[in-house]
């Protein structure tokens, strides 16, 4: 055939820019890290090399361990309400004679315009020991007698963080599902209807199954996400017992914070593997069922 | 779409989803224009670095410099005319009237204030030295963290400059802040901070049945006083009005009473915070205290509305009070704690590779020297650094909120006092570690034993190479 695929130089020149931004703060970042992870250094010092000697500390720091449970435990809090409600939402918001479902999506969209931080200071206000709102109003409703110390209880503090989550991402989600749900064609349901199906037949034998990438990226996307969490946990605070305390928190409280920047860095690492085990388990469930 | 996704996903691990979100949008198509605003962004920084002085620094100063450097180079006889530029890097606002001050004294000097507000300063601050580009010529760091700096490389000796003559007259716990473990002194403070109980006079006629602060001083001359005179200020009012904002107050005040935290590389805990446990233990009990954290949202309502009779607080927090239309004056006042004390602190230091080292000095100086204390003094309220300050206004200041009373006398008496002690890099970080094991315990009632036991826990996470007992 003798076909010639035009190799012009030229095309480098337009992938370039993207390359070169991730190299400069991407790549180079991350291999510092792993270069400062074998490294002791405070910030004040020169680094001295040590080996893995952050990597032993590691293995054996139960408050790391802690952390990793920690998040786990956010993540299973805030994703199951979370999927659930947006699915819910944007199979409401997705039908032909529902009024205002404009109105709707965005409202539910809205959270997600905020910054998480800003969330993480509003409910911790709401929320506070003596003078949240919350704790007013469940004194005026006489449900409570005495304030309740949210942030005293483990499970409490975890549930709030959760809340904050949740709240902010279903309204994101639900925008994917939506999208979703818009690329099923119509064809297929007509022909359901022609066949007699109810709509929940349509539902769990249509609808459902043709979502599945969707609800793939939506899975994966939380995975990272979830196991990532930080701004809006650290603004709620470590928690009785740092008991919600998240991983990504204890990467900076120990690199910025106490300014162990080596010990940072393994810590970085650390979290890296545990994101690329779940990430493997989710890759590897959602190639089971293909 | 679900593979374009996915792929996406992989590649973006470390951003997180809610750049994701963005970056569906803008990764292919406009990946050109973002590393060209990227490239954009770090060349304007660097200018800004050069030029700041139009930028975030006093514009007036700027302005006026130019025609004025001259003038000052042309007058040559008298007194030595300064010029130059200097940058100071700072995370509080007020250092901007004190370039102010400064360069109305010295209209050929430029000096430009970068503010970084927030605790990323210190961060900010550190990335700079370590680089070593676009560093100040002076910095200001906070008693929180002053102890990591001090022992650096990144501090001029100001010792070898002739430093310890600009404090021979100083507060001794504040000069001796500024130094470094083999005592040269590398930053000066032109403040101390000393604190004492704030009361409305109203409130505290009320339920103390008096207003004079000597005679609250003697009713609060102890801790066990304390105890009892909160339980009396509960039951009196039906437990909606408290003596006392905060058990944890006791950490603050106690915080530079007691030995360091770390002796010899090991880490000490002072027997005296088993006292200061049980003290707090019994404060939370009855119902002495609001429970409310210092600097935080109800603390700051609990100051204005009088809920709480008396608030522990340093002299620098006069700016927590609400004086719309002076509706604050003459309505506090301010009594003795049992024990003298002091919060927080701002030092300033001059960068070791400085080009400017001289000149910084004579800024140093400046804000050393008494001129600036007593303008700061009767400007903002911050207490002196300089005890001759202090002598010179002790008999005379009035301060709006505090009508009549002599509020200096209290606070130079209890901030002579204040023992001498060097910051270290161990005491800021492991207080506040104490502060979290201890104000856990008096929540959740533990007892001492269990207290130390999650302390040294915490310690021995952060400080491995720190021996415990």
């Amino acid at each position: 055939m003798g076909s010639k695929v035009n190799k012009s130089h030229y095309g480098y020149f337009f992938i370039a820019p993207f390359f070169i931004g991730f190299a400069v703060f991407g790549l180079a970042p991350i291999l510092y890290t792993l270069y400062l992870s074998f490294m002791k250094w405070d910030g004040f010092t020169d680094p001295v090399y040590v080996g893995v000697a952050n990597y032993t500390r590691l293995l054996h720091d139960s408050f790391f361990y802690q952390t990793i449970w920690n998040t786990l435990i956010i993540w299973v809090f805030s994703n199951t309400p979370q999927l659930i409600l947006a699915l819910l939402l944007a199979l409401i918001l997705n039908e032909k004679f529902i009024r205002g479902k404009h109105f709707f999506r965005a409202v539910y969209f809205f959270p997600h315009i905020i910054t998480p931080v800003t969330l993480g200071v509003i409910f911790s206000l709401m929320f506070d020991w003596q003078t949240g709102s919350i704790n007013k109003l469940l004194m005026n409703l006489g449900i409570v007698h005495d304030p309740v110390n949210w942030f005293n209880s483990p499970w409490w503090s975890r549930i709030i963080a959760s809340a904050v989550i949740c709240w902010q991402y279903f309204g994101f989600n639900m925008i994917v599902f939506i999208a979703g749900l818009q690329s099923i064609p119509n064809e297929v349901y007509e022909a359901a209807e022609m066949d007699g199906a109810t709509k929940r037949q349509t539902a769990v034998h249509i609808t459902l199954p043709l979502l599945r990438p969707v609800f793939l990226f939506v899975f994966i996307t939380s995975v990272i996400g979830g196991l990532q969490l930080f701004d809006a946990p650290l603004m709620l605070g470590d928690g009785p017992g740092n008991t919600s305390r998240t991983m990504v928190m204890y990467l900076y409280e120990t690199a910025f914070k106490n300014f162990d920047y080596s010990y940072g860095a393994a810590v970085a690492y650390g979290i890296f593997i545990v994101v690329m085990f779940f990430t493997a388990i989710t890759a590897r469930a959602s190639r089971l069922k293909e | 779409m679900g593979f374009h996704f996915k792929r996406l996903d992989y590649n973006l691990r470390q951003k997180g989803r809610s750049v994701l979100k963005t970056k569906n949008w803008l990764t292919m198509g406009t990946s050109v224009v973002l590393a060209a605003s990227l490239l954009a962004g770090c060349g304007s920084n660097g200018s800004n670095g050069n030029n700041g002085g139009n930028t975030a620094g006093d514009t007036n100063g700027a302005a006026n410099n130019g025609g004025s450097a001259n003038e000052g180079a042309a007058n040559g006889g008298g007194t030595k005319e300064l010029s130059g530029k200097l940058v100071i890097w700072t995370f509080f606002d007020q250092v901007k009237d004190m370039a102010d001050q400064f360069h109305a004294k010295n209209p050929g000097v430029t000096v430009d204030v970068k503010m970084f507000p927030g605790d990323q300063y210190q961060t900010k601050l550190l990335t700079a030295l370590q680089s070593g580009r676009d560093v100040p010529d002076i910095f200001d760091l906070e008693r929180g963290y002053i102890g990591k700096f001090i022992d650096s490389k990144f501090l001029t000796d100001l010792t070898a400059m002739g430093g310890d003559d600009l404090v021979k007259d100083y507060i001794p716990y504040v000069q001796e802040l500024g130094r470094s473990s083999d005592n040269k002194l590398r930053a000066i403070s032109d403040h101390s901070s000393p604190g004492g109980f704030w009361y409305q006079k109203d409130i505290a006629a009320k339920y103390l049945g008096t207003d004079d602060p000597d005679k609250i001083s003697d009713m609060v001359s102890s801790w066990d006083k304390i105890v009892e005179l909160g339980k009396k200020v509960a039951a009196d009012s039906g437990g909606k009005e408290h003596l006392i904002q905060n058990a944890g107050d006791l950490f603050d005040i106690e915080a530079y009473n007691t030995q360091p935290w770390v002796k010899d590389g090991k880490l000490n805990i002072d027997p005296k915070w088993q006292t200061v446990y049980d003290t707090q233990q019994k404060i939370r009990q009855n119902n002495v205290d609001a429970k409310l954290p210092f600097m935080s949202a109800g603390w700051g309502n609990a100051l204005n509305d009088g809920s709480v009779v008396l608030t522990s607080m340093p002299a620098w927090a006069g700016f927590m009070i609400d004086n719309k239309d002076d509706k604050a004056k003459g309505k506090y006042g301010v009594a003795k704690t049992p024990e003298g004390f002091y919060v927080g602190g701002t030092y300033r230091g001059i960068y070791d590779k400085s080009d400017n080292k001289e000149l910084a000095y004579e800024f140093i100086k400046y804000i050393a020297g008494t001129e600036w204390q007593q303008h700061n003094l009767e400007k903002t309220g911050n207490m002196p650094g300089s005890g001759k300050v202090y002598e010179a206004n002790v008999d005379t200041y009035k301060s709006a909120f505090f009508g009549d009373q002599n509020i200096l006398k209290p606070y130079y008496e209890s901030v002579k006092q204040m023992p001498a002690i060097k910051a270290d890099k161990y005491g800021e970080d492991i207080l506040s570690k104490w502060r979290k094991a201890a104000g856990d315990g008096i929540t959740n009632n533990k007892s001492y034993d269990d207290v130390v036991k999650d302390f040294k826990k915490e310690v021995k996470n952060t400080f491995p190479e720190l021996k415990l007992d």
